[in-house]
């Protein structure tokens, strides 16, 4: 009986000196901390977020687009207006606050629904193969052929009841082919594994397989993935808010804030309308394409680890 | 007289290859083509051959991960070919697999412990201890430190991953378990090590082995029947006495003259033997084989000893090894 | 290989029909027809819908469509709402620019991104590498347009180098003169998007160089004393320009889709800024015909991609 007890607390100590192979999130903070570069990137985002999010909560969004034409085309720093007021009297700063705001929601949105739709579509169809994989295959060919920006601008003015939403839907309905791609690939190389043979005559349900035994295994390339997609969908809001075909109107967004400059007048007068915006994109797309970037070299360091 | 527990009917497994303009198919890889194999309870039966001859993929399609064209497969007097009767019977409770490569077949990102359990987790109820505990044994079967239930795959040799992979094998009981050439990957002194554990475990708990290999040597050691395969058909099937001691076919002749014998003072006359039969394997192949190159049916010669012979050659070979005995 | 060109083609003629319908829906789903945009406001409104009844508009849905499709074959695209042109003329006006645009684009792309991958694959983890990788990441990370906005802000309005708008100036006059004039508005356009087309291809070519190093081809030719330059170009610059003469065609397609954008800042009349001017004025019948234009380009881009594919790679031809 105490036989058993003392193999009871060796375990304990044994637990403790196991190494795991390291844990995703531990390997990305280390890859982090150690490139200056990427730690700043870091720091930018946060300070970014925090900015935007965080100067949201003090914010109404009625009072903030509100249009005050006395007040139009203020410049910098004049009458209290840090940055200056646009063509319907609103404050820039406060625009730049909720459209950055907005803007990063809906790219974390779209990102969000494509790799969960990209992931699954990608799993079911690679695991099983046959007739799932190839209809799957043939739908996602031929939505990669069509002209996505084209049609997303006529989706964005015939659809009724024309909402933020609607928008995350409309660049989702065409973001998760590359995604679905992507893990239908992996999946097909982690198939014929022994492993997962191994599983199956284990008795291990297929369902039960691909999500508990393949896809950890992956977790590391879908962290990248998304931090990666998440700054190009935000580039994809941007764009299209930019030539008006974006969010509504009443909706403040990067990509507004950046189309004052499709005005001459705007470009060569009035830079602080779009100035300040096009600055907070810059760094918005480019500290998350580092970090993301940072966290590719991290993972392909660790793959020839293995 | 030993039960029966499990019998292969005419197993086949082909894949069709796709060619031409528009994919049909035009052909087969007929990887299994006519297998029938008979294992009784706690025995061990060795499949040999070379490499593409279609013993893994029996060995799958007998476990269940493999799809069948056509055959059949009796467990429990129930087909086992269909997947619904396997998942009726929880076959794989009674069916596992020990695979060759005991990296590749544990789970990198799983600890020991888990990937032992999983079996039992599928098919038995245990409690949290109930299932340590039955872990720890295993463990201790295979003579593993008790210590090696937190640890993973990659902190542990390849002689001890397959020792594990045994484990995980052992773990529902089986009655059969098929091993897929366990030992091939190993170094020299680690396989005895293995298969000892292996022939420990079945006399202990009365587990039927099918073992696959393609070295003739390793599986005297271990069967009391073989059968030998080539091109996806059985050539031959008898008991150990009769393959080693009768061989009848060329390659199964082919095979044993292959048996790297260390005999220093006969080294020329095993040299010649071994060119001989390679001589008469290379002139006789349309004797042995048919005119598509595929193997004959098997014909009886004696009790369990089968050949695929036409029957005019089987006389003939029968008055020859009369007349040498 | 031409068995596999005829089997490409023949995979797009379903791909172009299940196009046409979703067009044709799409099309439908638009509020207006055409009389919106001629109608005196005091029609009686039952002489109307016996206009729009001869016209065809309440046939049943499969009979437009056929009749669109006819039209379609006979190379008649419909009359534009607002213009009141044939709109075959109208896009074919644009497509021109756009075309210019396109081929300027692409040449220019290809000849900055050749070279550079080449340089950063060669001298791979030097300076000239770290240098490539950093255009490359910002390439790739700042979307399109904000390049756009900054190259026109600096280069047009700033210094002054470039027009602003416009494929030609009023003021030119001659053919050496138009067609000066013309050049002379599409530099900086084609220069940004070259710019931003650069990085698929860069990626590509470098990565493409650096996995072929070490092949064992590669060290066979060494040891066979071959000297560096001639292994670089016969052996492992061959072998890396594969993926990147395939992307070719996706690379046509992308500036189509992207044509868009450049086009609005740069008031280039091309058939990007004629697809947002026809949404603005709601022009249903270009819009339509311009996304049918767009989305068979595309797929003709990736048949070019595909041929060009099984040209070069001696490994499908062979199959």
């Amino acid at each position: 009986m105490s036989e058993k007890k003392e193999n009871t607390s060796t375990e304990e100590v044994n637990k403790k000196k196991v190494s795991a192979p390291a844990s995703s999130i531990k390997v990305i903070a280390r890859e982090i901390f150690k490139d200056k570069v990427a730690l700043t990137a870091f720091i930018v985002i946060i300070a970014i977020l925090l900015f935007t999010f965080g100067g949201s909560l003090f914010l109404n969004a009625e009072k903030v687009t509100e249009t005050n034409i006395i007040d139009a085309y203020y410049g910098w720093g004049t009458n209290g207006h840090l940055l200056g007021t646009d063509d319907g009297g609103r404050d820039i700063v406060k625009l730049l606050i909720m459209g950055g705001r907005n803007s990063i929601l809906i790219g974390m949105g779209v990102t969000a629904i494509c790799e969960v739709v990209g992931l699954v579509v990608g799993l079911v169809s690679g695991y099983y193969g046959g007739y799932i994989d190839a209809i799957i295959m043939r739908i996602v060919d031929f939505i990669q052929v069509l002209p996505v920006m084209p049609i997303e601008i006529v989706l964005v003015t015939v659809i009724p009841h024309y909402s933020p939403l609607s928008l995350v839907w409309i660049i989702s309905m065409f973001g998760w082919t590359g995604t679905a791609r992507y893990f239908r690939a992996f999946i097909l190389s982690q198939r014929g594994r022994d492993y997962v043979l191994a599983s199956k005559t284990s008795g291990s349900s297929d369902f039960k397989i691909m999500f508990r035994e393949v896809l950890p295994n992956i977790t590391s390339m879908i962290i990248i993935d998304v931090v990666i997609a998440i700054a190009s969908n935000i580039g994809v809001e941007t764009t299209l808010s930019f030539i008006d075909y974006g969010l509504p109107s009443s909706v403040p967004s990067l990509g507004t804030l950046i189309g004052f400059a499709n005005d001459p007048v705007n470009v060569v007068s009035r830079p602080w309308l779009w100035l300040p915006a096009t600055v907070m994109l810059l760094a918005i797309s480019l500290s998350i394409n580092y970090v993301g970037r940072a966290l590719q070299r991290a993972g392909d360091a660790r793959q020839r680890e293995n | 007289m030993a039960k029966e527990i499990i019998q292969v009917k005419d197993l086949k497994v082909h894949y069709p290859i796709r060619s031409g303009f528009w994919n049909r198919i035009t052909d087969y890889v007929r990887a299994v083509d006519g297998v029938n194999i008979t294992i009784n309870e706690g025995e061990t039966y060795g499949l040999i051959g070379e490499s593409g001859s279609g013993k893994s993929t029996t060995g799958k399609a007998i476990v269940g991960v493999e799809p069948v064209t056509s055959g059949e497969i009796i467990y429990h007097d129930v087909d086992i070919t269909k997947s619904k009767n396997r998942r009726k019977l929880n076959y794989n409770k009674d069916v596992q697999m020990i695979f060759q490569d005991s990296m590749s077949s544990l789970n990198p990102r799983k600890r020991i412990e888990d990937i032992i359990a999983e079996p039992i987790r599928n098919f038995e109820n245990l409690t949290t201890d109930q299932e340590r505990d039955r872990v720890q044994e295993l463990l201790d079967i295979v003579g593993m430190p008790s210590d090696s239930i937190y640890k993973y795959p990659h902190e542990f040799s390849g002689g001890q991953r397959q020792r594990i992979g045994v484990a995980r094998a052992v773990a529902t009981n089986p009655r059969l378990i098929v091993a897929d050439e366990p030992t091939s990957a190993l170094d020299l002194s680690v396989q005895a090590q293995v298969l000892n554990f292996m022939k420990h475990i079945q006399q202990q708990y009365n587990i039927a082995y099918l073992f696959i290999s393609h070295d003739l040597g390793v599986v005297k050691h271990m069967s009391e029947n073989l059968a030998i395969m080539h091109r996806g058909r059985l050539v031959e099937i008898g008991s150990r006495e009769d393959i080693y001691n009768h061989p009848m076919h060329i390659y199964t002749k082919r095979l044993l003259s292959a048996i790297p014998v260390v005999d220093v003072e006969h080294r020329a006359e095993n040299k010649k033997h071994r060119e001989e039969v390679e001589q008469e394997f290379q002139n006789d192949q349309s004797k042995w084989y048919d005119q598509e190159g595929r193997v004959f049916p098997l014909q009886q010669v004696s009790g369990k000893h089968w050949v695929a012979l036409p029957k005019d050659e089987l006389e003939r070979e029968e008055l020859k090894e009369e007349g040498r005995n | 290989m031409w068995k596999t060109v005829l089997r490409r083609v023949l995979i797009m003629i379903p791909q172009v029909i299940i196009l046409s319908i979703l067009i044709f829906f799409l099309a439908k789903m638009m509020p207006g027809d055409p009389f919106s945009g001629q109608i005196n406001p005091n029609t009686d409104p039952k002489q109307l819908e016996a206009l729009k009844r001869a016209a065809g508009l309440y046939d049943p849905i499969p009979v437009q469509y056929g009749r669109w499709v006819g039209n379609l074959f006979k190379g008649d695209l419909g009359t534009s709402y607002i213009q009141h042109v044939p709109v075959t003329s109208l896009i074919a006006d644009r497509a021109v620019n756009t075309f210019w645009l396109a081929l300027l684009t692409t040449t220019i792309s290809y000849g900055i991104s050749i070279p550079l991958g080449i340089t950063a694959g060669r001298h791979q983890d030097e300076w000239q590498d770290q240098a490539v990788q950093i255009f490359n990441y910002v390439t790739f990370a700042v979307p399109p347009f904000v390049f756009y906005i900054l190259g026109i802000w600096l280069f047009g309005f700033t210094l002054g180098w470039f027009p602003i708008s416009g494929s030609v100036s009023p003021n030119a006059s001659g053919f050496w003169g138009t067609l000066g004039s013309q050049i002379y508005h599409i530099i900086l356009p084609a220069c940004l998007v070259a710019l931003i087309t650069t990085t698929s291809i860069v990626q590509y070519l470098r990565t493409g160089i650096v996995d072929n190093k070490v092949e064992d081809y590669v060290r066979t030719a060494h040891s066979k004393g071959v000297p560096e330059n001639v292994v670089f170009r016969k052996h492992i610059l061959r072998n890396s320009l594969l993926p990147i003469a395939s992307s070719f065609g996706t690379t046509i397609t992308g500036l189509l889709s992207g044509s868009m954008i450049v086009e609005s800042v740069f008031s280039y009349p091309g058939m990007g800024k004629l697809f947002l001017d026809s949404i603005g004025q709601r022009d249903y019948t270009t819009l339509t015909a311009l996304i049918l234009i767009f989305g068979i380009l595309t797929l003709l881009g990736n048949l070019l991609s595909d041929i060009i594919m099984s040209i070069v790679d001696p490994r499908i031809r062979i199959k």
